[in-house]
This record gives C-alpha cells, structure tokens and sequence, in this order.
C-alpha cells in the first residue's frame, strides 16, 4: 500500500508549518532590536545580520527555510485542489461562521496573501542584500553591510509601512489556526493538552501578529 | 404558521436540479421539520405533483438515516442535533427556509435531497470489525476493561453514521466518522489484534473514496449529532503514523 | 393443518443439547453450494446473515434502508438481558426462564422460552468479544442494572444506546463477511412476495427502490428478519419504515400467523401533540426507576403541574399495585394509564399524557444523579418537546410498540411453509402474552446467532438437489403478481393521500384493538376496516410512477398490507374470549379491573392460516409440563 496521501500531504504541511513557526520567533526577536533607540540599534542590527550572512550552520538553516516554505506552499495547494474536488457542489446559503472559525476555512486565502507578503518581503531585502539587485547597501562604521539603513528607507515609504503592518494580520490569523491544527494532525490528541494548545497558539499568534505589525509602524516615527 | 420552502430538486443523479419554492401554511410549532415536509408532500399528492424525496427512518435520532441541509446548516440551525430531531419551533412565521441535499463528491444524489452514502459502508467494510467468528468468544467477564477505557470507546462508538460531518466540511472529509469507528474497536482490548491493518486499510479506501483531508475547521463536532469530539481525529492521525512505525 | 412445534425430547435443560445432537450437518464443501436469502438487516437479519456465511453459505441479504446499520433494532435503548448472575443475586437461567414465561402470562412455549434464557449468557460473550463498549464497574467488570417486571439485575447496557451498540456490532460482522464475498448486500431493496415451488420456500421477488425494477433470487431457503409491525397503528415507537409487508405476503403464500393480536404497547412514550405527528419517541422504561407517576384528582384539572399540591395528586401506579408501584410491567402500567385518561384525567394540551414526576427523586438524590442516570434522556425530551424536565414533570403517553405476534414458527424457528424461516421479532416465540424489558435486542441476537445456524441445516440438508433458477415458472407468476399489484395501485388515481388512509386504520386499530378490546368495538373495527380497505382501492392517490425511487409507492404498498394485517389482529382478539398479557379483554377481567385469564380454554397458541380471503384458526396447545401457570400479580 503507497502513502496515504490525505495524511502525508497534511502531515508535510504541519511539519513544515511547525518549522516556520519557529522561524518566526527567533526572526522576531532579532527584529526586536529594532525597537531600540537608533544609536544602539544599528550597531547591534548590522552586526547581527552579517553575523547570520557568514555563519555556515545558518546557510544550512537558511536552505531548510527556503525548503520549508516551498513544501509548504506546494503541498497546501494538492491539499487545496483535493478538497475542492471532494466538495464540486457549493451550497446555495452556508452559515459556516456558526461551526467554524473563518480562518479556519481560509487558510488557503491567507496563507496566499502572506505568500505574497514573502515574495515583496524578500524583493525588499533579500534581493538587494544578498544578491546585490538594486542600489549597493552602505557599510557601517563598524565595516558591516549597514542593513539597518536598509530597512529604515523602506519604513520611511508610509505604503510599506502600512502593507507590513497590515500583513500581520493575515499572518496572525493563520498562525493562530496553523499552530493548533498542526499539532492534531502530528497526532497530539490529548484532549486536555490540546486545551492548552489552543491557548498557545493564540498568545502565539498575537505575539507574533503585534510584533511584527508594530515594528515597521516604530521604525517609520523613529 | 406559515413558511415557504425552497427546496433542492432533482430528478435523478445525471439530471441538473433546481430549486423550487413551495409555501406551506398550516404548520404548527409542535410539529417535526419531517413531519411539515410529509404535510407538504400530501398537498403535492392532492395536487397529483411528484413528492419530495428525502430521507428518514427512525425519526428519534438514532438511525442516522435523515439528513438535510437546512438554511446553511447540516440538520438545521441547533448544534448536535438531527433532521428529524428539529421542530417548526425553531423557526419563525413567514420564514423562508432553504433546504439542500448533503453536498459531496462521495455522496452522489440520488433524487430530490436523497444522497447516497454506501461510500461509509465501504469503509467500514476494510477493517471495521473484530475477525473472531460466532461461537468463539470467551467468558466476558475474562477480560477486565477499565470503565474509563470503555467509556471512551463508546463515546467513540455512539457515531450513528448520518454523514452531517461529510456534507458540514468544506472539505468533504469522513475523518470524523472514520476515526470515531477506528477508536472505537483500537481502544478496546478486543480490538488490538488487528489495531494497525484496520487504520491503514480503512483510512485508504477513504481516500479511495474521493473524500477530501481534515484541515481542523471543527465544524464536523458541531454538527455531529452524537457530539463525537474531533480530539479522535488527532487520536487517529497518532494511530495512522504508529501503524506505519510498527510496520505491520 | 397440524401444528407440530418439534419440541426436543427430554429434561427442560437438556433440550438444546438433545436437539443438536440428532439434527442433521453438511459438509463445509456441501454448504458452498447452498444459498440462503436472508430479507431484513436488524439484529436477527444481520446475526443470522453473518453467522450463516461464515459457516459457509451463500447469502444474500436483503433491507430497505441505505445500509444495514439503520434498522430500527438500532433504537432499542434500555437493554439486554442475560442470566450471567455477574451481580450474585440469585439469578440464574431457569429464574430468567420463569420471569420471561410468567411476564408473558404463561402463552408461549416452555422450550422455546427456556432455550432463550440458556443461550442469553454466551450472547453477552459474543458481543464483548465483537467489541460491543458495555458499560463496566471501576474494576472492569460488566455493569446491570435492573429492568421493568423483575427483582433481580440482568441487564447489559451500553448507555442509553444499548440497541445500536449492539446493531453496529451485527453489520460490522455482516460488512465483514461482505468484504470477504460471502454476503451479496441488497440495500434499498424491499421484498414484495415470496417464491414458493413445490410448496417449498425457494426465493423472493424484490423491488429496488431506487430504480423501480423488480428482480428475482432464488435460494434454498429464505429467512425473514422484517421486525415488528405496530406501524400498523400509525403512530408507534417504531420507524416509519417498519412494514408487516413481508410476513404479510409470507402468510398470504400459506405461512401461519401466530397470535397477531398480541402487541406491547410501551407506557412511557412521548404523547402525541397533532394530527400530523407521525412518530411517538420512546422515553426508556428506566426512567420508571426514579420518575412518579401521577395525574390530578381533578378531572379536567387546568392548572400547571406546579400549582396542584400533593395531597390533590394521584400516584395512581403506587395506589394500585403497592408492591411493584410505578415498576409494574409494561402492559398493566399502560392500561392503568389509559384507564385514567379515558376516565378523564389525563394532563396535557390534548389531555392524553400523564405527568412523569422526577421532583421527588431530585429532592432525594440532588440534580447531578439524576442528571448522571438520565441526562441524554431529558436532552432528548428537551430537544423534541422543548421542555425542561429537571423542572417541571416530563408528559407521557402508551404507544404502540413491540409486536409478540408473527409468523408461527416451531422449535427450529421454521414457518408452516418448508424452507421459510422468521427470526427476531416477526416471529411468535418467546414472549408470549407480553415481552419483558430488555427481552427483544436478546431474542432477535440469540435467533439470529445461535438458533438458526443451528436448525437451518437440518432442512438444508434435504435440499441438496439441483440448485434454485430463477426461471422456474413460478418465479415468472410471482413477479407478473407484483407487477400487476403494483400497477392497480398506481392505476387508481383517486383523491386521497395514502397517509389519510393510514390515519383512518390507526385510529380505528388504536381505539378498537390496543390496550383494551371488546367484543363490539372489535367487530366494529373490523367492518371499518373493511371499508377503508374498499375506499383505499377506489380512491387513494400515488403520484409518479414505479420506475424511479417513489416513496409514495413504497408508503401505498406497505399499507395496502397493514390494512389487510389489521383485520386480522381484530380477528384474532376477537376470537381470544380471555384476557392475557397485552391481551386485555373488557369482558374478562377480574372485579378489581385486573386481568382474567383462561387457562383451561385459551391454553394454545392461535396460528392463523390464509385461505383465500379467510382466515382458519389453527391451535397449537401449550402444554407446561415444568411449570404450572399461576396468576400473574404484581399487586
């Protein structure tokens, strides 16, 4: 008997999820620095991000994320494409919002806005930092690539700062659901654990959505 | 009491459908949601029309046999609930009430809002059983289960396969009715013999079966009407990775 | 006709043994060849269906529903009883054995109602070992709990869904065996007539109710597991699609029909709340271990439960049978019910119920016990009425329910026609006047499982010659029958749907012919019948035709047969001079208003024979040879 493919394509999808979501902490508390006052932030910020640009453990890593989003995006859309088969016949009136939450129906929808988000995220900085498209980035005094500056002239543009901050919430949203989901279809079925679960994921989630909703906002009045 | 029905019909599984508007005075609040469709489909009998299809049996919530989708809800508006459990009361004076056949790949129609659900007998076909013949059991009592592991199975046991976790899913996925039985039976003593042939063998010919995957929307448990809770799910994800670990 | 039952010689006890030592077997490569058409998926249809294929035989099996896991077996809440003596208190198969005979007033056969009690405990094996989730003690092992009519604790439950526990057990077998190629399932199909060649069962004709069509399956031997027929009454405990149709036709090709007056009607059920209303719930028979009975003393009393002090309540159940109070049997607490509600004093919109009291016991016990016994049963009572029950008294009402009644079978549980089998609960065996409690899941599990594949070789082995065709001649009769019944129905096109006619016979069949019957009002109902039976074939009206799914159609014939099945119930209570379990004749009883019964005159089973529009008593004399009858008081 080959794989199951209504439980593989979902468990790729939790395990990878679960690996972003991991992501998303360490990547918010570095991004944390920005909150602090100028002087002390672009020394640490630059330093940082040259530090994450040499290591070799964090090229492995960086690999694992590029690796992770595509298999998460790739196997989301055969899981989307089955389900819509499995359902070709729409009802004529739904009162889904009184069984389910509407995140949880559209995970799809979100999760190709924050797709969206990752694709102009990168062309921001990823692009220009690493391979060098666009204007060259300064160095610092300290001699690191001053990425700081970087990202400060993007939050100057009050567009940018208004679509990364609005961006979190699509983001929130599907952590919030992301999370809890990912762990009953790892097989967490604990019915008290996933209590607490459901807790997590929502603290999470809000963490993670005034984070990095707040930062650009910060940056922008500093 | 008066309402108006616009009701699913369809002549047949190839024939495309429509929905038809029928007022219905008369109604009393007392009355069953059945009960006001059997009082509709006299009229059409003295009006020499074709009767609704639809489906029922028991008419106590037991059988699992009636299932409408009733104003954008599996079995109508209440949590827990079936078709035939549903009265008029439920619904006010002058109401137009929208009434559809349960929706899914796997339950192709049949007529009017009677869908054909043998895709379950299917899966229950491939494992959910316990292969000793009659006449070979021994005394009852020889095998103690703890009344927190019965109690759990039957809670598991008590789906009555009506197939409102099917047709509520956005997905059309059966997980719920297909974990609720693998529980069941794995949870018992009597069951560990063939504990991981049952999971993979029934969870595939749900696949076989065109049902889609359970992204946790949680719908299915609201509408369940026995309340199975979606924690069996999750228990039989766990179940489907220690077959495949186990190898058997 | 001479009635032979085939008792098995020797001591009560060994009966069973004797009589399967002396039956014949057949080779497991014989059995290959054999085929048997099992009609009905139940706990009986589906048992029997599953166990026979795994002995070897070929099977089909046949159910109206969409799958086998719906029947109405399935509804069955409170119970099954088995002598396992788990709770030391003195029970055991022969107390089990006596308790069923007397609760059914001593009109069913020693022998059989023995067998019943002895293979009770094992069934309580076999469904634990199929993984049925009985309720258990901490230690893990089986609970009981006690049940209408007894003194001792022999039930085996699985909540309040002890029916469907046990149903899904039996199809999950059935769907085993059906993976395994050895049961062809027929679902949507309903049995429209028997096949008889050379006098001798040998198929049935079968409508597919999706598509119309009539089909033929021949077999060497037929089986029905149909269930009960109170639908009869229209409105009943049962589901709608129970039908006395298949027996019904059974009887009509020379099967005899046993004792078809004796039905169980069920005191606590749901009253009825309107013309329209097509179903009454059972509320099980438990909820009489905590719950009061009682109407006003007043008739016509207008005032709210609340509002009428004690002193002006009539416990009337605890006033007239002090001993066993609102635990009285099934048959004596309805009759004490309607008796009350003719008089006048029934509570209620249509002032047709009673008051089912739990105040007391709240008071007693605290909300959560209570809440912990019955909680899924005061949520459905909420569901369905719309009231809280914790607060104010639950409103029940008598409803038609288990039929004793069906077709005669003899220890083998075969008909009068050879080869045609009838287990479960469309037979007449075990429960004779009146069926204890938690008695029906286990006859239809032990016929099912135990007793037929045990007997039915016993026949088959004298059927091994040329296998059934369904091109014999009589197949051909048999469905151009059909087909013509079929099209005078749908050729009728009168004015009236077939659930006014329904109506009609549930009226006169409820007033006439349930807990109490007289001699007039019976000879009424059976001139009244007969004429519902004229107007429904001049001028009932089914819309659509017969090839497509017509659940019109379906409804026409079913009733078509129970107008038919109606005359005869009042026949057979007319022709019974006595008053026995169920049975409660107006002119026998005693002056207290109990039961008067006549053992030296109505000692016998009455088997009803077919004869071209008549029916011809037959009696089968009961003859106690370990247990002499004795006057049932529950006082």
């Amino acid at each position: 008997m080959t794989t199951n493919p209504l439980f593989f394509r979902k468990t790729a999808i939790a395990l990878t999820g679960l690996f972003l979501c991991l992501f998303l902490i360490v990547h918010l508390s570095a991004n944390c620095i920005l909150l602090l006052p100028k002087e002390l932030a672009i020394p640490a910020y630059n330093s940082y991000s040259t530090l994450l640009r040499e290591s070799p453990l964090i090229k492995i890593v960086a690999y694992l994320l590029y690796a992770a989003i595509l298999l998460h995006v790739f196997y989301a859309l055969l899981v989307t494409l089955r389900n819509r088969k499995a359902k070709p016949v729409r009802y004529a009136v739904n009162h889904a919002g009184e069984n389910s939450s509407w995140a949880s129906r559209n995970m799809g929808v979100l999760g190709t806005l924050i797709l969206i988000f990752i694709v102009i995220h990168l062309a921001n900085f990823w692009a220009r930092i690493k391979l060098g498209l666009g204007e060259a980035v300064p160095s610092d005094p300290n001699g690191n690539l001053d990425v700081y500056s970087v990202t400060y002239e993007l939050f100057q543009n009050a567009w940018f700062v208004a679509f990364y901050a609005l961006m979190a919430i699509p983001l929130a949203w599907h952590l919030h659901h992301g999370l809890k989901s990912g762990f009953k279809t790892l097989g967490f079925y604990h019915q008290g654990g996933l209590r607490i679960i459901a807790r997590i994921s929502l603290i999470y989630a809000w963490i993670m959505g005034l984070g990095f909703g707040i930062i650009p906002i910060v940056v922008f009045f500093k | 009491m008066q309402v108006t029905f616009k009701i699913w019909r369809q002549n047949g599984p190839k024939d495309k459908g429509k929905f038809e508007s029928y007022p219905v005075d008369d109604l009393t609040d007392d009355m069953s949601f059945l009960e006001a469709l059997d009082h509709l489909n006299e009229r059409l009998v003295v009006a020499g029309k074709q009767v609704i299809a639809f489906e029922y049996d028991c008419r106590e919530g037991i059988c699992g046999q009636c299932g409408i989708f009733i104003n954008g809800r599996a079995h109508g508006p209440h949590d827990h609930m079936t078709t035939c459990q549903l009265h008029m009361r439920s619904f006010k004076d002058g109401d137009t009430i929208v009434v559809e056949p349960w929706r899914a790949a796997s339950f192709p129609i049949i007529k009017d809002l009677v869908v054909d659900r043998s895709a379950f007998d299917r899966i229950i076909e491939k494992g959910a059983y316990i292969s000793s013949q009659t006449g070979t059991a021994p005394e009852a009592n020889a095998i103690l289960i703890p009344k927190s592991v019965a109690d759990k199975a039957m809670d598991a046991a008590a789906c009555i396969g009506c197939g409102a976790c099917v047709a509520t899913c956005k997905n059309s996925s059966a997980a719920l009715f297909t974990a609720a039985k693998i529980n069941h039976l794995n949870r018992l003593p009597q069951g560990k013999a063939e504990q991981h042939t049952r999971v993979k063998e029934m969870t595939w010919q749900m696949n076989l079966e065109g049902f889609g995957s359970c992204t946790f929307t949680g719908a299915c448990e609201v509408e369940c009407p026995e309340g199975i809770s979606i924690s069996n799910i999750a228990e039989l994800n766990a179940r489907l990775l220690k077959s495949k670990i186990s190898g058997s | 006709m001479l009635l032979d039952s085939k008792i098995p010689e020797g001591r009560l006890e060994d009966k069973w043994r004797n009589y399967q030592l002396k039956a014949q077997l057949i080779n497991p490569a014989n059995k290959k060849k054999l085929r048997v058409i099992v009609v009905g998926a139940g706990l009986a249809g589906a048992g029997a269906a599953a166990t026979l294929a795994e002995l070897g035989y070929r099977v089909d099996c046949f159910c109206y529903q969409d799958s086998a896991r719906r029947a109405h077996s399935v509804a069955a809440q409170g119970g099954v009883n088995a002598a396992k003596n788990y709770q030391h208190d003195g029970d055991s198969v022969y107390r089990m054995f006596y308790d069923t005979l007397k609760g059914g007033d001593f009109r069913s056969r020693e022998a059989n109602t023995y067998r019943l009690a002895e293979l009770s405990a094992p069934l309580i094996d076999h469904f634990v070992q199929q993984g049925v989730p009985f309720a258990r003690e901490y230690g893990g092992t089986l609970e009981n709990r006690s049940f209408g009519g007894v003194q001792v604790q022999r039930t085996f439950y699985a909540r309040g869904q002890t029916g469907q526990q046990l149903l899904l057990a039996a199809y999950s077998q059935l769907y085993k065996m059906i993976a395994a190629g050895k049961v062809t399932m027929h679902t949507r199909s309903e049995m429209m007539d028997l096949v008889l060649v050379d006098g001798k069962a040998k198929g049935i004709i079968v409508r597919d109710l999706v598509s119309g069509e009539l089909k033929r399956f021949a077999a060497d031997a037929v089986v029905l597991a149909t269930g009960g027929y109170s639908r009869v009454f229209r409105l009943s405990t049962l589901a709608i699609g129970c039908n006395g149709s298949a027996i019904w036709k059974a009887h009509k090709k020379g099967a005899c029909f046993a004792a078809p007056s004796f039905t169980q009607i069920h005191p606590t059920a749901l009253p009825q709340s309107s013309e329209a209303q097509s179903k009454l719930t059972l509320m099980s028979e438990s909820l009489r271990n905590d719950g009061r009975i009682w109407v006003p003393k007043t008739k016509g009393d207008q005032r709210t439960p609340g509002e009428i002090p004690e002193e002006e309540r009539d416990y009337y159940l605890e006033r007239r049978y002090p001993s066993f109070g609102n635990l009285a049997p099934r048959d004596i607490a309805s009759r004490a019910a309607k008796e009350r509600i003719d008089a006048g004093y029934g509570v209620g919109r249509l002032k047709n119920a009673v008051y089912l009291d739990f105040k007391d016991a709240i008071a007693r016990f605290g909300l959560e016990v209570i809440k912990d016994r019955y909680g899924n049963l005061f949520n459905m009572y909420q569901k369905i009425t719309g009231i809280n029950a914790y607060k104010t008294p639950m409103l029940i009402s008598p409803a038609a329910h288990f039929s004793m009644g069906g077709l005669w079978v003899d220890y083998e549980l075969m008909t009068t026609i050879p080869g045609l089998y009838a287990v479960g609960e469309c037979n007449f065996s075990d429960h004779g006047a009146n069926r204890l409690g938690a008695n029906s899941l286990l006859q239809a599990s032990v016929d099912g499982y135990f007793i037929l594949p045990n007997t039915i070789n016993n026949y088959l082995a004298g059927a091994m010659q040329g296998s059934p065709d369904t091109n014999h001649p009589a197949f051909e009769e048999a469905e151009r029958e059909v087909r013509n019944h079929v099209d005078r129905v749908l050729g009728i096109q009168g004015s009236k749907t077939v659930d006014h006619f329904h109506r009609e016979l549930g009226r006169v069949m409820w007033q006439e012919c349930a807990m109490s019957r007289n001699k007039k009002g019976l000879e009424k109902a059976i001139d009244q019948i007969e004429k519902i039976r004229e107007e429904f074939w001049r001028d009932v009206s089914v819309t659509g035709g017969d090839k497509e799914m017509n659940t019109e159609l379906e409804k026409a014939l079913r009733l078509a047969d129970f107008i038919e099945l109606g005359i005869l119930m009042c026949t057979d209570a007319l022709q019974r001079e006595e008053s026995c379990g169920a049975h409660f004749r107006e002119e026998y009883q005693t002056d207290d208003g109990e039961a008067f019964r006549k053992d030296e005159e109505y000692s016998y089973v009455s088997a009803w024979e077919y004869q071209k529009g008549d029916f011809v008593l037959h009696k089968e004399q009961l003859k106690f040879e370990f247990v002499q009858p004795t006057v049932r008081s529950y006082k």
